[in-house]
């Protein structure tokens, strides 16, 4: 089984990568391109003739605490013959010694070969345009935060994720109120009409993502959300040389209660908005079934980013798609407090201001 | 000598009571428009004020007159000035137009009472208003000033009156700003600053779970299939109304069977 493949040129036998301004593979030596399918027989041949370069690390006595190297995998380099160690999720990374991107090929054959991949369409440079965009016009951010700003380490990264079909069945009663006022002389008047309201139907949603990645915290993930599915295609391992890549941890199983959580929210929202006409609407009994589910695999593009202030650690996380740029940021409490001072006394002077406007207008 | 000569003349002012009977200018004439019983004015003042009065009166024909009392003999302010009024015969023309400010010193309370005309230029908003004016001249003894403010005030609302628009409360003069409202106003701007600095402070907190998935339903994949409405019952609830702009003058009936409009109030 092979395990380990990078993509050489055909041309001059450097190693190539995935360029994501001409979604082509590029060798960075030769400038030559191809397309990711064209090394797809390519890479099949390379396949069937490679031996077993799997090496297991065997634990050396004493020197390995027991359970230490559990899920530590090391494969060896085959452009340098140096050590490129990963866990047992990692699917695709670069050498530390020469830099040849690397894909592991095990990780993806078979069963655990992604159904569709969304190849990264914005490189290194947008990301960190990204960040820059993301410290911007943010008031209480603290000022040394944005000028200190060094990044650790950027890295693209393919994560894994779960897509989710299925179509809902909603029966759900509602208690709804109308209200009608009116007056006379002496009484202002207030019906309340009370209606019991039934709303029952289906909804279909289409590649619903969970995070298939335990590595990858869910909401950082969430956050990117949406990706846009149309430009999915066709898994290729050569899209993943250059990036690093991890396979799925959490299975399609263990997905499936959070894909039901959201996809019954939205049914439950999109019902609702079916009751119009009434001044307050409370859901009385919901039952929502789900059928025809269907779980594909996927990756999506991220560029993570990390970076270290105070001895804490930031996250950031771009949508390698979109550009969809998300990270939380420090808060400056010292600004907030003066800040919260200062808009205090302005808005109390208005709201003073509109008070005696409208005394002199004879309205209060 | 000239304190004996009015002594004796409101002594015969008290005394005497004859039946009304219209004088050639509208007026009975029978009594002063300045009845003055425990000589609380001085002699200049009180001379001065029945000019007033009586210039306004017949300039406006319709008749103003002051009554100081020393006590109302034990009863209601509003009963002992309509009987004071229907007993002298005040009042232009048949239906008595008139108005009368009564004082009283034992009970430190004041009455206006109306009649005809005076009933519906004298609304219950503009004798509130005339009380308003005169009682810091009243709560500091200086029932001079309080009278002229009131003869002041007559004018003033009967050519209101006159022009088609009794005084009523939108007329009333804005009461100043409260000063509740200046801790209002810090609450909401402190309040404001909050939701505000709230708001840049979440600015920085981009990562969060999402709950929904309502980007994934597949376009046009809805289909409602069960779709009822059905009324179950209604209430209803009032609420009493509160009355605004009081453009209305209250009335009563005298015991002598006229009807007077009036109000008062103490200092």
């Amino acid at each position: 089984m092979s395990v380990l493949q990078e993509y050489k040129c055909p041309c001059c036998g450097g190693a190539i990568e995935f360029n994501s301004a001409t979604q082509k593979m590029k060798c960075p030596y030769c400038d030559a391109e191809f397309e990711p399918e064209a090394l797809k027989s390519y890479d099949n041949a390379v396949q069937n003739d490679a031996g077993s370069n799997m090496e297991w690390e065997t634990p050396a006595g004493g020197q390995w605490q027991q359970g230490e190297t559990d899920g530590l995998l090391t494969y060896s380099c085959k452009s340098c013959g140096g050590e490129i160690v990963g866990d047992e999720n990692t699917g695709a990374t670069s050498c530390p010694y020469c830099g040849n991107p690397v894909v592991m090929m095990g990780q993806f054959s078979g069963d655990l070969k992604p159904d569709i991949i969304i190849p990264f369409k914005l490189d290194k440079k947008a990301a960190k345009a990204g960040l820059m965009k993301h410290l911007s016009g943010k008031r209480l951010l603290p000022k040394v935060f944005k000028d200190q700003n060094h990044i650790d380490e950027i890295k693209g990264v393919y994560v894994p994720f779960w897509l989710f079909d299925t179509q809902a069945n909603a029966h759900v009663r509602y208690k709804a109120t109308r209200m009608r006022t009116w007056s006379d002389s002496n009484y202002k008047y207030t019906e309340t009409s009370y209606y019991a309201v039934q709303r029952g139907g289906n909804i279909t949603f289409e590649n619903v993502p969970v995070d298939g990645s335990s590595k990858m915290p869910d909401d950082l993930m969430e956050s990117i959300e949406p990706f846009n599915i149309a430009e999915a295609k066709e898994f290729q391992p050569a899209y993943l040389a250059g990036y690093l890549a991890d396979k799925y941890d959490v299975t399609a199983q263990q997905s499936i209660p959070h894909a039901n959580e959201r996809i019954e929210k939205s049914t439950q929202e999109a019902f609702a908005k079916t009751v119009t006409g009434y001044n307050s609407v409370i859901p009385e009994s919901t039952n929502i079934n789900l059928y025809g589910g269907r779980a594909r695999y996927a990756l999506y593009p991220v560029w993570i980013l990390n970076t270290t202030w105070k001895d804490k650690k930031y996250t950031f996380a771009m949508n390698g798609q979109t550009g969809k740029f998300i990270g939380d940021l420090p808060v400056d409490n010292a600004a907030a407090t003066k800040l919260t001072v200062a808009l205090s006394a302005a808005f109390s002077v208005g709201a003073y201001a509109i008070v005696f406007l409208l005394h002199m207008l004879g309205i209060l | 000598m000239k304190k004996v000569v009015t002594l004796t003349l409101v002594l015969f002012i008290c005394l005497v009571s004859v039946v009304p009977a219209l004088g050639a200018n509208g007026f009975a004439e029978e009594y002063y428009r300045v009845v003055d019983k425990p000589l609380i004015l001085d002699n200049t003042d009180r001379e001065t004020l029945l000019a007033k009065l009586d210039e306004i009166s017949v300039r406006q024909s319709l008749e103003v007159v002051v009554m100081i009392t020393k006590s109302l003999d034990g009863e209601e302010i509003a009963t002992y000035a309509d009987d004071a009024y229907d007993e002298r015969s005040y009042g232009y023309g048949e239906n008595q137009d008139g108005v009368m400010l009564l004082i009283d010193m034992e009970t430190r309370s004041w009455y206006i009472s109306t009649h005809g005309y005076g009933i519906t230029a004298f609304t219950d908003a503009g004798i509130k208003h005339i009380g308003d004016e005169m009682k810091p001249y009243l709560s500091s003894e200086d029932y001079i000033g309080a009278c002229n403010v009131y003869a002041d005030k007559c004018d003033e609302l009967i050519t209101m009156a006159r022009n088609g628009e009794p005084f009523d409360s939108s007329d009333l003069p804005d009461e100043p700003l409260s000063i509740v409202w200046i801790p209002i106003s810090i609450a909401i701007g402190i309040a404001a600053a909050l939701i505000v600095v709230k708001g840049m402070k979440s600015n920085l907190k981009t990562v969060r779970k999402k709950k929904e998935a309502n980007t994934y339903v597949k376009n046009g994949s809805m289909v409602v299939t069960e779709n009822y409405d059905s009324f179950l019952y209604s209430q209803v609830t009032k609420t009493q109304v509160q009355k605004q702009n009081n453009s209305s003058s209250s009335t009563h009936t005298s015991s002598s069977g006229t009807t007077h409009g009036g109000g008062g109030g103490s200092f």
